[in-house]
């Protein structure tokens, strides 16, 4: 009775923390006020309780990792390959390490540099799975914008209504969840806040920075609306990041189900 | 007739002026510049509603002259050569739309 209790136990908490996966691609400054050499870090992670650190591009069937699929910027309605730049690192975790990347980039020229990064799948052994998430972060140079709200037609995609980059604490963050350029209604959305301060030199992350009170906490769960519309409103200064499972259009991957999900991260500031 | 075409002009002019006023408040001139390593300057302009600062009014000003005096080309930028000592570049979008970027501050 006791070893089916835990079971039980066991893969409810397993069930919870399979959800909420959330490639990040981080950088510590979304608004700069003129260029530079900005760091970047690509981890698969839970942002919030960093309870796993996921080894990017695990496959089921080989015990190499595969090779993130593209990874670009686009400035100015230029783009620009930044596969090159990936360089792999060993990401350490609160409870575990896992195979990420880092890299850095000159955003020299003003206006939006608009990251897309889209890893290869991931198989999740706990639900017999893999994830693909496709990733958009945005870094701002003094203030002019110009490709931050582009639509790039991708397979599954947040577009953002709100600027990603100017987001006071206590105002909102909207987007529109798409897929081949068309909306998503009534998408599943997970929200994470990044809970811990990231060491770029160590690559690691450090202590939580808040408690959250309740499980649903952790991960919240929001729904977009029938045009795909979701608004959710920024409690707490940092990295926000939005995740729309199941959006894309690919839901098979070597035989087994794909998530293909669209994320974006968001930086809100204090006002002070 | 006449009085009519002319309350017309009138009216589309003051459509036009608040229409003008609306965009001369609601945004921030803004411009970046970076050293190309080449020898060269770049300097790019630009308002904050994302609007262009092609034709822009721009100098290089260095003990108080003006030692380069052009306008924003189609990609709302300038290039010139890198002056010797201290310079200052200068985005001139009109009044309450000035940008100064002081030559120290601009780097690789």
């Amino acid at each position: 009775m006791k070893k089916v209790v835990l079971t039980l136990l066991l893969s409810v908490l397993w069930c919870s923390s399979s959800f909420a996966h959330f490639q990040m691609l981080y950088t510590p400054e979304s608004a700069l006020e003129k260029g530079t050499t900005i760091e970047l870090r690509e981890v698969f992670t839970h942002p919030f309780a960093d309870e796993h650190t996921m080894n990017m591009g695990k496959q089921h069937d080989s015990k190499e990792n595969s090779a993130v699929e593209s990874f670009y910027v686009i400035n100015k309605g230029k783009k620009k390959d930044l596969l090159n730049s990936l360089k792999q690192i060993t990401w350490k975790g609160h409870h575990n390490s896992g195979s990420a990347y880092k890299s850095q980039y000159k955003a020299q020229r003003m206006g939006d540099h608009l990251f897309v990064l889209q890893p290869a799948p991931y198989y999740e052994a706990g639900e017999d799975i893999y994830i693909q998430q496709i990733t958009k972060m945005i870094v701002n140079v003094a203030g002019a914008p110009t490709d931050w709200d582009k639509e790039l037609g991708l397979k599954a995609e947040i577009v953002p209504l709100t600027k990603p980059y100017s987001i006071w604490t206590g105002s909102t963050f909207s987007g529109i969840v798409k897929s081949n350029g068309k909306p998503v209604p009534f998408a599943e959305i997970e929200v994470e806040y990044l809970n811990r301060n990231v060491d770029l030199a160590a690559n690691a992350m450090g202590p939580a920075l808040v408690e959250a009170p309740q499980d649903s906490f952790v991960t919240i769960g929001i729904k977009a609306d029938q045009d795909g519309k979701f608004t959710f409103g920024i409690p707490k200064a940092g990295w926000w990041g939005f995740c729309a499972l199941g959006a894309g259009s690919d839901k098979e991957y070597k035989g087994k189900e794909l998530s293909q999900d669209a994320v974006i991260w968001v930086q809100a500031k204090d006002m002070k | 007739m006449k009085g009519q075409t002319m309350k017309k002009i009138i009216l589309m002019t003051m459509f036009y002026m608040l229409l003008l006023v609306a965009t001369a408040s609601a945004h921030t001139a803004l411009m970046s510049c970076f050293d190309e390593g080449d020898g060269t300057i770049t300097c790019e302009g630009g308002f904050s509603d994302g609007s262009s600062a092609s034709g822009v009014k721009f100098h290089v000003a260095q003990k108080g002259q003006k030692i380069l005096e052009t306008k924003m080309n189609e990609y709302s930028e300038v290039n010139f050569k890198k002056p010797e000592g201290d310079y200052q570049a200068v985005f001139d979008a009109g009044e309450g739309h000035q940008v100064i970027v002081d030559g120290n501050d601009i780097v690789e």
